[in-house]
């Protein structure tokens, strides 16, 4: 059982540019892995392909059970429901304050108030933004918004998460509590996609890594390997 | 096809993932977390009602210009609207006067005008007939002309009989034959002016429609025109909340809530102008029609027509920021493939 299968999948665009070629992997429960590449390399299109911004040229996403080919309409938002989405500029609600921002993918599933609350006081905790809850996003540092944007993409409960180049704008050390934050994950349940051009960051932190290099999955690295 | 957790389409995947989650995690406990789907419902047009309040409320000066240019675009062809309601029921009055006054000649007594009108009811292009005597006439020029001291001064009556005939056909046909009588002195009959009144009130209906229609789709395009700006400012976090899961309906929603508030806003303001109109112009008006003895009065809106109204504009922009949303909906999905 997987939570995703790329087969085979190909995406060319329509300037007849192909940012993918017949790209197969999959990815376990509960697994996080890194995919890596140069820029242009074709990550942020796969990341695209698993929340249905783009759809395959040719070949099959399975998420789960579902072929995401046969997913349309109103039923993309329900797929999305199911992906937590972490963005290298937060893209963070400006007018709304970090619990309501925080909120929103349980006030799209229909949660009561109360219940949103809670759950919403629990993650901001578990990323260290408790205190925070009632500032804007304009008032936090990039490292604070980042853990807010976290904290959305993660208070669903999604079976998976996943992140292009969560640790972009952010310095070492505040890169280093993000993966920290993101390594839990996988305990919980949830599996973690994490698209990153920092090769030093994703040789640390001993995951498996699947590279890309012209829109070819060139390697696909397992943890023992890459610590070797 | 696997089912998707949502409580707006089931309580499947994700009430149990949720519920996972609480036995993964004590701390995440959640009894029976997902509403059902009334409250889903309600809890997102709460939300959408009050985002849309909320951005009316944070850009005021915006705000109540664009509702008063809406407002302006309602209240001209509702005004138009009431002038002719008015204009109408002022010429139902005179329609109901479609009747051929026949003044007899003095020397006519009233026994043989009794006899005529008579004669007259029993023809059949006459619908029906009514005798005004002499003293009747005297009675009421003294009630309405308020010359009543004069009027009592003159010796005798010198006002005739008068038959007040409507017709049942040919008006014209009838008062030619009328004028022909021997009793007859005078025929008083006013088919032009009245087909004249007619042809203009016509042209009026005609025209109030076509304004309003015009101005209608003015106040479409402005509300359009509102939310159109309004959703390019949004466009970031639009595409936020289409990631995170949000339907088309939720994220139309706000905007058609706040297409609907403008346009209730506007609706309110045009009825304002339009009350203040009829009391600037209501007096003047009464005492121009009493100097020529018609009890006319202006009418504004009723209750029901001003709740008409209300809904109407409501209905106006809640429409006009469906369009553009809906627009914008198509275009942003149309990247989907």
């Amino acid at each position: 059982m997987t939570v995703l299968r790329f087969d085979n999948v190909s995406k060319r665009y329509s300037s007849g540019h192909e940012a993918l070629s017949e790209v197969s992997f999959e990815v376990a429960p509960g697994e996080m892995l890194f995919v890596t590449g140069h820029s242009g390399a074709g990550k942020s299109t796969l990341l695209k392909l698993i929340h249905l911004s783009e759809r395959p040229s040719r070949g099959a996403v399975l998420f789960g059970e579902r072929n995401l080919l046969k997913v349309g309409g109103r039923r993309i938002a329900l797929h999305r429901r199911e992906i937590g989405v972490v963005f290298q500029d937060h893209r963070l609600l400006a007018d709304r304050s970090v619990a309501d921002n925080v909120a929103l993918p349980l006030l799209l599933r229909g949660l009561r108030r109360p219940d949103i609350g809670r759950r919403v006081r629990m993650t901001l905790e578990k990323v260290g933004l408790g205190a925070r809850a009632s500032a804007l996003p304009g008032e936090l540092s990039a490292g604070e918004q980042q853990r807010v944007g976290i904290a959305r993409a993660i208070i669903g409960e999604p079976r998976l998460l996943v992140a292009d180049e969560p640790t972009g704008n952010l310095d070492p050390t505040l890169s280093a509590e993000i993966m920290t934050l993101f390594q839990s994950l996988p305990e919980r349940g949830t599996s973690v996609l994490v698209a990153s051009h920092d090769l030093a960051l994703v040789k640390r932190m001993k995951k498996r890594v699947l590279v890309l290099n012209q829109g070819r999955l060139v390697d696909d690295i397992a943890p023992e390997d890459l610590a070797e | 096809m696997s089912s998707f957790p949502t409580p707006e389409s089931s309580h499947g995947e994700a009430p149990s993932r949720l519920e996972a989650s609480a036995s993964r995690d004590d701390d995440l406990a959640v009894e029976s977390a997902v509403q059902s789907r009334l409250g889903v419902w309600f809890d997102h047009h709460l939300y959408s009602l009050v985002a849309s309040v909320g951005r009316l409320l944070s850009k005021p000066w915006a705000a109540l210009l664009t509702i008063g240019v809406m407002a302006v675009a309602l209240a001209l062809p509702l005004g138009l609207w009431a002038a002719l309601s008015n204009i109408e029921r002022f010429a139902g009055e005179v329609q109901q006067s479609r009747q051929i006054s026949l003044f007899l000649k003095p020397e006519i007594k009233l026994e043989r005008a009794r006899a005529l009108a008579e004669e007259l009811r029993a023809r059949p292009e006459i619908g029906a007939i009514e005798l005004r005597t002499p003293e009747q006439g005297l009675a009421d020029l003294r009630e309405k002309s308020g010359l009543g001291d004069s009027l009592s001064a003159i010796e005798g009556n010198p006002l005739p009989s008068l038959l007040l005939v409507t017709p049942k056909g040919d008006e014209l046909a009838l008062a030619e034959s009328l004028g022909s009588l021997a009793e007859t002195d005078v025929v008083q009959h006013d088919a032009g002016w009245r087909q004249r009144l007619d042809g203009w009130l016509r042209f009026g209906i005609r025209l109030a429609w076509l304004l309003a229609a015009m101005l209608g789709l003015g106040a479409l395009l402005v509300v359009g025109n509102t939310v159109r700006l309004d959703i390019q400012s949004r466009r970031e976090e639009i595409g936020v909340l289409q990631l995170l899961g949000a339907t088309d309906g939720f994220i139309r929603r706000p905007f058609l809530y706040l297409g609907a508030c403008y346009g209730l806003a506007a609706g309110a303001v045009a009825l304002a102008l339009l009350t203040a109109a009829d009391r600037t112009l209501r007096e003047p008006l009464t005492a121009l029609a009493t100097s020529y003895g018609s009890h006319f009065e202006l009418q504004g809106f009723d209750l029901p027509q001003a709740l008409a109204i209300l809904a109407g504009a409501a209905a106006l922009g809640w429409l006009g920021a469906g369009f553009v949303t809906g627009h914008y909906l198509r275009q942003s999905r149309s990247g989907q493939g």
